[in-house]
């Protein structure tokens, strides 16, 4: 058994609430929840947690919404139980087809009981005739009673399956997408690499962090300036790297790095330079400096 | 009471609600719809973005309630969690049935979802108080990361993917997220 603690702090108990995993997933983690205490308070804390965050965004629906939505919902929950009797009530005076108002049965008595009884009004001439004729509808009824049950049921399934499908098909295309886009990345990235005019200039780690290392792609004739990472320090929160360009001393942003490329996780565009003889990056808050903080520059690299 | 200012029903209350609810007392539907029509037609409203359709959904999402209330298992959690997971996700198949509907192969991820990203804080007025509090309490990356999974129907992978941020950062910020909230319960 995997330590708890790794377990809770896996993700796997947010990604419960949220409704993320999978029928499987979930019954797992249910699984854990009931064998370990630690589990459950801190499941129940993250439910908790978000409850409250949707009620914090409540919102008082409009006052004439409630009679309608009450309505309609009282409609629709009091409808399964009384269908079947008025549908009988109905077959029912079609067989019979003779005056049985004074022996109408309340709604509420039982179908069997519904069925027999508006037969007795019937003109049939024998009475064991009567009582075969009252056996074969009720039968008649029940089977075409039941044979509707079915089909609804199959038809439901049916509904909820495209519902699942289209669901599914619509989450493909979303896929299909970003791994387009992604390709796009990659096609572009190669351009990069492959194209002649680009210089790479090394940059290598300073004294506050001698195992840093990064490269940048600058291409003289266009301007354009690419930043590839392969080794930087953790950032602290509220920090990013930003890049800059030297031209002969004097300091010119080349843009800040993003959280995916500082963690090397492929080119990045950055801000055209129009000419330089050093790149070098600092440490600077979220969103960059006007000028570089020097005590903080991580790498640097002459072309 | 004293752990949770927020959540509208005592534990006393929500278990003789889920008496009632299990007993099929119809009755039982109106209480409810008064404890938590404002809490779920909120969180509809805020993944719909219409008022008609948010009321269509509210609707579905009580004859559901209804209807599987043989599901619940009060020893899995709270009512409220079981009802707001039942809201979210009728909320979600509707966004996702109308992208599918207007033409998801024309219609570009990025497009779609930003749009309605973009679309959310004008038609959307939140009334309680807690709000402001949570607004100040979490970092703007966290609660963009809440949002998009709680409100969006994003999942982990997705968000990373959109925001272009590696996956171990999302779950870090959804968890720090989280855990910032649980405290402001307190």
């Amino acid at each position: 058994m995997e330590n708890i603690q790794d377990y809770i702090e896996s993700g796997i108990l947010e990604q419960y609430a949220l409704g993320e995993l999978s029928a499987a997933e979930q019954a797992a983690v249910e699984a854990q929840a009931a064998s370990h205490p630690e589990v459950r308070a801190e499941l129940a804390q993250v439910q908790a947690a978000l409850g409250f965050y949707a009620e914090a965004h409540a919102i008082t629906p409009p006052a004439a919404m409630r009679e309608r939505v009450l309505a309609n919902v009282m409609a629709q929950i009091a409808a399964p139980a009384a269908r079947p009797g008025t549908t009988l009530r109905a077959d029912v005076d079609a067989l019979t087809s003779a005056p049985v108002a004074a022996a109408a049965p309340a709604a509420s008595r039982a179908a069997a009981e519904a069925v027999i009884r508006p037969m007795a009004s019937a003109p049939v001439a024998t009475p064991s005739g009567r009582s075969n004729w009252a056996v074969a509808a009720s039968v008649a009824l029940l089977l075409s009673l039941g044979a509707n049950l079915l089909l609804y049921s199959n038809w439901k399934n049916a509904n909820a399956q495209v519902v699942a499908l289209q669901n599914d098909q619509a989450r493909f295309a979303q896929t299909s997408q970003v791994v387009e886009r992604k390709l796009g990345d990659l096609r572009q990235e190669n351009e990069v690499l492959r194209n002649d005019e680009f210089r790479a200039v090394a940059l290598a780690g300073t004294k506050t962090a001698p195992t840093a290392k990064a490269r940048v792609f600058f291409n003289v004739a266009t301007h354009k300036v690419y930043v590839d990472v392969r080794s930087l320090p953790a950032l602290p929160a509220g920090k990013q790297y930003q890049l800059w360009a030297l031209d002969k001393g004097k300091p010119i942003d080349a843009g800040v790095l993003t959280a995916a490329t500082a963690t090397g996780e492929g080119l990045q565009h950055m801000k055209d330079i129009a000419s330089a003889q050093t790149f070098a990056m600092t440490v600077e808050p979220t969103g960059g400096s006007v000028g570089p903080t020097l005590s903080t520059m991580t790498v640097v690299g002459n072309i | 009471m004293s752990d949770n200012p927020l959540i509208s029903l005592p534990p006393a209350a929500e278990e003789d609600l889920v008496r009632r609810l299990q007993a099929r007392d119809e009755s039982a539907m109106t209480l409810f719809y008064d404890r938590y029509s404002a809490a779920l037609y909120g969180v509809i409203y805020r993944i719909v973005k219409a008022e008609d359709e948010a009321e269509d959904v509210l609707q579905e999402a009580l004859v559901k309630i209804w209807n599987a209330f043989a599901s619940y298992d009060p020893t899995k959690g709270r009512l409220f969690t079981w009802v707001l997971n039942i809201c979210r996700n009728l909320s979600i198949d509707k966004i996702r049935s109308r992208q599918h509907r207007v033409g998801s192969k024309t219609t570009g991820i990025d497009d779609s979802l930003t749009a309605q990203r973009q679309a959310a804080p004008t038609a959307f007025r939140p009334e309680h108080i807690g709000l402001q509090e949570i607004t100040q309490k979490l970092i703007p990356e966290q609660r963009q990361i809440i949002d998009m999974l709680y409100f969006e129907g994003f999942t982990q992978s997705e968000v990373a993917e959109e925001l272009n941020i590696p996956l171990g950062t999302v779950k870090t910020r959804a968890r720090t997220a989280i855990k910032v909230l649980s405290k402001l319960i307190r």
